[in-house]
This record gives structure tokens, C-alpha cells and sequence, in this order.
């Protein structure tokens, strides 16, 4: 078969939107933006200029994916069930409503009293009782002069004296004296409610119920769609339809982790502040701000927020290795310490980690808790960098006997992420010697090692997270360094 | 006229309730491939070497297909183990090959390069062998026996464990009906 370009494009995308795509897949093949769908497109394109007909295409993509590839469920199987429950179900409904229909009708005629039918009124019924006592006069008179055999006789009787009583009880049950307008049978059109006000909850019931269901379904739906801004542009984007923006917490989260796996801790803490500020008890943003504070040698923090991820998510590893490892390394509560990582170990699939952990716990049980450093046992431990810190002259005047002096080792050359290594030196006599080694690390587990950037300030409060003006500062000035260098002498020449 | 009202309830509500705790309790994600169990697409892969490989001289060996992206996390998650695990099994008859898709070449070459994969790998600049296996997500790992069938599919992150057994079984050649689902979580 001849197709011209426009005919085969036009084929082709009749195809694609009976077709899911694998990637977003609830989309349609013609309507996704993704790679894989742009190459299906084309492979479409392909197979039709190849001369094969649509259904050929469609049948190559389920032999491929199987028929949930395709947009509209093919009727057998379990998909079958959608073909033939809608019409099941609406005929069910309609026979539930006649019956219930006729039961209502029912119900009315058996509620109301018993009122005259058409043309019927105690007067008719008087009469009508008159005419029927006159023909058990006349049918006893015809017996008695032997015009009637005995059972002719009775069974007319029978009749009459039945039709009587039937009158007779019709009689009983009307007024005794009926309003003139009660003559008539009533209007059929009259609801029964009428006859029945108790009835009238459930419809009131029913209404609201509707009122609310329509209302719930109406803002939820205008709040969670909104129209297609382009054609790179996913259709929804909101909690009914199970997809979020782009920056969802889980996004978040990954490029977090990522951010903190690169060690570019100051985006980390924007991302984690991020997640945290959409969900405060999103414990894997706890965990990961735990470690950064325990980086940054903030223990009080990290404990902080480990115990915050650990109130939400009692076994979430990360945490419960954080903190287990920094109440090792305060000393603050052996005890807990090594209950917390012993519970993380059992958790952990055997590799370094592992072994990191168990080496920790290990190192409890000698009961050295109370040395700080004794976690921090890295294979670089032998490995120093040692120096002198002296104050540039010209700004010896603004020393101060109460200030703390930080030589700070860091990984990377900005000033803004946490250092790898801290040595506090407490009331400082320049000029003075130093030597940071792997027994200074401030993250558990990191190493110390490779080309590193040594600064050191002469802090006035001796809070190292805050900085106040009339700091003195100063940096190597032949940064990097390798660890194992020594003569690294520092120059505090910046006034903050 | 109460127990019947009751039964007539229960038949009318308890075909509803099996539908959905069925829609409900069934994994969304999980969408049962038709080619396991069929002989295995053919394809020739253009490697990063410049060679051609094609699956149809692999006949005779276990052949693992990886399909991967560098800008996958899982991906790059299993890549150091698929390669130890390449280490591991070289030598007995089984072929390893990644076909890196929905990428970039020069990205491919980095990411082979940057984990020392030894075992080929070639990019499916059109997406035609993904289509052809069924591909939907990134990573999917196929597992082939010597006489071309493939045995198994794996969606998502894949371990050594999981890769040493159904390379065994492809060897011997027994089919896994229900395909398997990777888990992706790094501890931090």
C-alpha cells in the first residue's frame, strides 16, 4: 500500500498514542517527551515505510512488552473485566432501582388508610350493601320455592355473603362521616412522603452525602490538574496524581546525598534544610544533617538531630550508626553506644563498612571509652603534618590571653565546608607548634590523608562556629600540603 | 429476611473488596516481560573498541546483557560489582555485555573507564535493542542460555549474589517465570 508522507505521519501517530510509554507510563507514546519514546516514534515511522500495517506495528511492540503496552487493555484476560463490569454493573443498578422502585410504590399503597377507589364513597357502599341483602332475600325466596337445587343454592350464598363481608369491612374501615372532599380518591402524583414524613431522613442523608462527594471531588480535581504549558511539560503535577514537582523530597534527598558524597557539605545542609522544610520529620534529612554536624565537630548537634531521625524511624541505619558513633567518640555513654551499633551491624551486609562498625564496637569493649580519639583509628594514623602558628606584626597589638587558636586541615580549598581535621589550642603562647594527625579528624571513619589546606584563626570566644570581628586569621601560603609535611608554619596576617 | 439481606450484601460486596485488594496489593510497577522464555532478540553492538560484537556468535555460553545509562544512580551503584563479578565468572563460559542507552557515548567511555570495566560494552544509539528486549527502566539485566533463549530478566540494581546464581541457571538452562526487582538503597 502507497502512503504519501502526510498519510505515513499521520499513521504513525494514530500508533503512537495507542501506545504507553515505557518510561512515563502514563503517557502516551505520541505524547511523552522521553528518549525512549522519541525512538519508538521513529521505529513506528520505520516499520510503516517497511509496509507494515498498523496492527502489525502495534502487535511488534506487545510481542515486545507485552499488551500492557498498549494505552486501551485488550479485552480477555483480567483486562477483560474491564470491558464487561461497566455494563454488569449498570445493568445490576438498573434492575436494584426497579425493584426498589416497586417496593416504594408498594409501601405507599400499603401505609395509607384505605381511602374509596374511583367512584367509590360510603354512600355508593351503603347502596352497594342494600343491593346485596335484597339478593339474599331474593335467592332464599327462590330456594324456599324449590326454584334452586341445595348446592346452587349454597355456593350463591357463599358469594353474596362474601361480597358482603368485603363491603361490610371497607364500610368499617372508612369515617363515619367523611369530608365531602375525601369522595375523591386522591391525586396518584401525591409522594408518599406525605403519607410518611418519618421517611424523610435518609433522602436528606442521600442529598448531603451527594452535596459533600461532589464537593470533595470538585476542589480536589481543580487543585491537583492544571493545563499543559508546553509540550516538555508533564500534564499533572500534584499529590492526586502521585507525581510531584520537579524538587520533590526524594529529589531532594538524592542530590543531597550525592552533594554530601562529594563532600560539598555547605549544599548538602541547603538541600537537607530544603527537605526539612517541606517534611520536619523526614528522618533520612535528619540522619545525613547528624553527620554533617558530627563532620563539623557540632556533637551536641548531631546528637540532636540522630535522636530526631531515631524518634521517627527507630531502625534507620544511618542514624543509629551516627549516633553510636559519636556517643563512642564523646565517651558520653559507652553503654548506648555500642547497643547502637551493635543493632546497626546486625543490619549491615558484610563489606567495610561492616567491619568499620564492628571494629568500633571491638574497640568499646576494652572499656578506653573515655579516650576520645579511640574510634578515629585511621591507617594514616602515623601520618602528621606539624608547623608553627605566629601573628604577622603589625597585628600583634589585638591579642587577647582569653583567645582559642583552631589549626584547621581541610579537603577541599574553600573556606566554606567543614574541616576534615581541628586542633584547639586553648590560650596559645606564639609563636606555637602544632601537629594535626589522623587522631584530630573530626568525621568518624575519614581518613587523613592526601594534599590538604591548612589555615588557623585565633578565635576571640572561642566558639568556633561563629565569627566575630577581631578575629586574626591566616593561611599556608604554599597550600595544599601532603600529610606527612612538617614546617607548615601559619601567618596570622587577616584581621576579621 | 435479615440473613438473606445479609447474604445478598456480602455476594454484592465481596467480588468488589477481591477486586481491589487485588489492584491494591499487586506492585504497580511490576509488568511481567513477554521475552522471557523466548529466544533472546539478535543484535550487533558496536563497542567502544570499534569491534562488532553480535550475540548470535555467543551461541554455546551464558551471555548476562546489562543495559545501562551514566546518569544513573543504580547503575553506577552496580557497576564496580558487575565488573568483580565479570572477574569471577570469566572463565567459565559466560559472556558479559553492557549496552549503554539513552546516553551520550563520550559519557559511556568515561563511566567504563572510571569503573575499569573489562567486559564489553557498546552504545544503542537508536534504543533498537532496548525496544527489542523491552526495556522500560534503567537498569535491566537479561541473562541468556548457550542456546539462545533468555532465561531471566531483572529490573533495577543488581547484585553479585542474584548475577552468580542466574548465570548458573542460565547455564543449565532453566527459565525464572516471574522476573526479578533490584533494591536501591545506599546505607549513606
Amino acid at each position: 500500500m502507497a502512503r504519501g508522507p502526510q498519510d505515513l505521519e499521520e499513521e504513525a501517530r494514530a500508533i503512537a498514542t495507542e501506545l504507553r510509554c515505557p518510561v512515563c507510563q502514563n503517557l502516551s507514546v505520541a505524547d511523552s517527551p522521553s528518549e525512549l519514546a522519541v525512538q519508538m516514534r521513529a521505529l513506528v515511522r520505520e516499520q510503516l515505510k517497511e509496509g507494515k500495517s498498523p496492527e502489525e506495528v502495534k502487535k511488534f511492540f506487545v510481542s515486545k512488552y507485552g499488551d500492557w503496552v498498549l494505552l486501551a487493555p485488550p479485552a480477555r484476560g483480567f483486562s477483560l473485566l474491564l470491558w464487561v463490569l461497566p455494563g454488569v454493573v449498570a445493568v445490576l443498578g438498573l434492575i436494584l432501582v426497579v425493584l426498589l422502585m416497586r417496593r416504594w410504590v408498594r409501601r405507599r399503597h400499603e401505609g395509607t388508610p384505605i381511602i374509596p377507589e374511583d367512584g367509590e364513597s360510603p354512600v355508593s357502599l351503603l347502596g352497594e350493601q342494600a343491593r346485596l341483602d335484597r339478593e339474599l332475600k331474593e335467592l332464599e325466596f327462590d330456594f324456599q320455592a324449590g326454584k334452586l337445587s341445595e348446592t346452587d343454592y349454597d355456593g350463591l350464598r357463599r358469594d353474596l355473603e362474601a361480597q358482603e363481608a368485603t363491603v361490610k369491612k371497607r364500610l368499617d374501615s372508612m369515617p363515619l362521616e367523611p369530608p365531602r372532599n375525601a369522595v375523591r380518591a386522591p391525586d396518584k402524583k401525591t409522594p408518599a412522603l406525605e403519607a410518611r414524613p418519618l421517611r424523610r431522613w435518609p433522602l436528606v442523608a442521600g442529598g448531603v452525602f451527594l452535596l459533600l462527594f461532589g464537593l470533595t471531588l470538585g476542589v480536589l480535581l481543580t487543585q491537583s490538574l492544571r493545563p499543559r504549558r508546553s509540550a516538555q511539560d508533564s500534564i499533572t503535577g500534584d499529590f492526586l496524581t502521585g507525581t510531584q514537582p520537579a524538587g520533590g523530597t526524594d529529589a531532594l534527598l538524592a542530590q543531597g546525598r550525592a552533594a554530601f558524597e562529594q563532600r560539598n557539605l555547605a549544599q548538602a545542609i541547603e538541600l537537607f534544610k530544603k527537605v526539612l522544610a517541606s517534611d520536619p520529620n523526614q528522618p533520612e534529612a535528619h540522619a545525613f544533617m547528624g553527620l554533617i554536624l558530627a563532620q563539623a565537630g557540632h556533637m551536641e548537634g548531631a546528637l540532636m538531630a540522630f535522636d530526631k531521625a531515631l524518634a521517627v524511624s527507630p531502625n534507620f541505619p544511618p542514624a543509629l550508626w551516627g549516633k553510636g558513633m559519636v556517643l563512642s567518640q564523646t565517651g558520653g555513654d559507652p553503654a548506648e553506644a555500642r547497643r547502637l551499633l551493635q543493632k546497626v551491624s546486625g543490619m549491615m551486609p558484610p563489606g567495610p563498612e561492616k567491619d568499620e562498625v564492628e571494629k568500633a564496637i571491638a574497640q568499646l569493649g576494652k572499656g578506653d571509652s573515655g579516650k576520645p580519639s579511640s574510634a578515629k583509628a585511621s591507617p594514616a594514623d602515623g601520618a602528621q603534618i606539624q608547623g608553627t602558628v605566629d601573628i604577622d606584626p603589625k597585628a600583634k597589638g589585638k591579642i587577647d590571653g582569653q583567645a582559642v587558636l583552631f589549626v584547621i586541615a581541610r579537603s577541599t580549598g574553600s573556606a566554606g565546608g567543614p574541616p576534615l581535621a581541628v586542633k584547639k589550642i586553648v590560650s596559645p603562647k606564639f609563636p606555637v607548634s602544632y601537629s594535626l594527625s589522623g587522631q584530630d579528624v573530626m568525621m568518624p571513619g575519614a581518613h587523613f590523608s592526601g594534599k590538604l589546606f591548612l589555615s588557623a584563626r585565633l578565635d576571640q570566644d572561642g566558639n568556633p562556629t561563629t565569627k566575630e570581628p577581631g578575629n586574626l586569621a591566616g593561611e599556608y601560603k604554599r597550600n595544599p600540603v601532603n600529610v606527612g609535611a612538617t614546617k607548615i608554619d601559619i601567618l596570622l596576617d587577616q584581621v576579621q | 429476611m435479615r440473613l438473606r439481606r445479609v447474604v445478598l450484601t456480602f455476594i454484592a460486596i465481596v467480588p468488589l473488596l477481591t477486586i481491589l485488594a487485588y489492584g491494591f496489593f499487586r506492585d504497580a510497577r511490576y509488568i511481567p516481560s513477554p521475552i522471557v522464555g523466548r529466544p533472546a532478540p539478535s543484535f550487533t553492538l558496536t563497542l567502544f573498541t570499534g569491534e562488532k560484537l553480535n550475540l548470535s556468535d555467543l551461541r554455546g555460553k551464558a551471555v548476562f546483557v546489562n543495559f545501562w545509562a551514566s546518569w544513573c544512580p543504580p547503575c553506577i551503584a552496580e557497576a564496580k560489582q558487575l565488573e568483580s563479578t565479570w572477574q569471577e565468572l570469566k572463565d567459565r563460559d559466560v559472556v558479559f555485555v553492557g549496552i549503554q542507552i539513552q546516553d551520550v557515548e563520550a559519557n559511556g567511555r568515561k563511566f567504563v573507564g572510571e569503573f575499569n570495566i573489562t567486559y564489553p560494552n557498546g552504545l544503542d544509539s537508536s534504543g533498537r535493542i532496548a525496544i527489542d528486549y523491552g526495556v522500560w527502566g534503567i537498569p535491566e539485566s537479561f541473562f541468556i542460555d548457550p542456546d539462545g533463549r533468555v532465561t531471566y530478566k531483572h529490573v533495577g540494581g543488581v547484585g553479585p549474589s542474584i548475577v552468580i546464581a542466574k548465570v548458573g541457571e542460565a547455564r543449565q538452562k532453566i527459565v525464572s517465570a516471574k522476573e526479578g526487582k533490584g533494591e536501591y538503597q545506599p546505607i549513606r
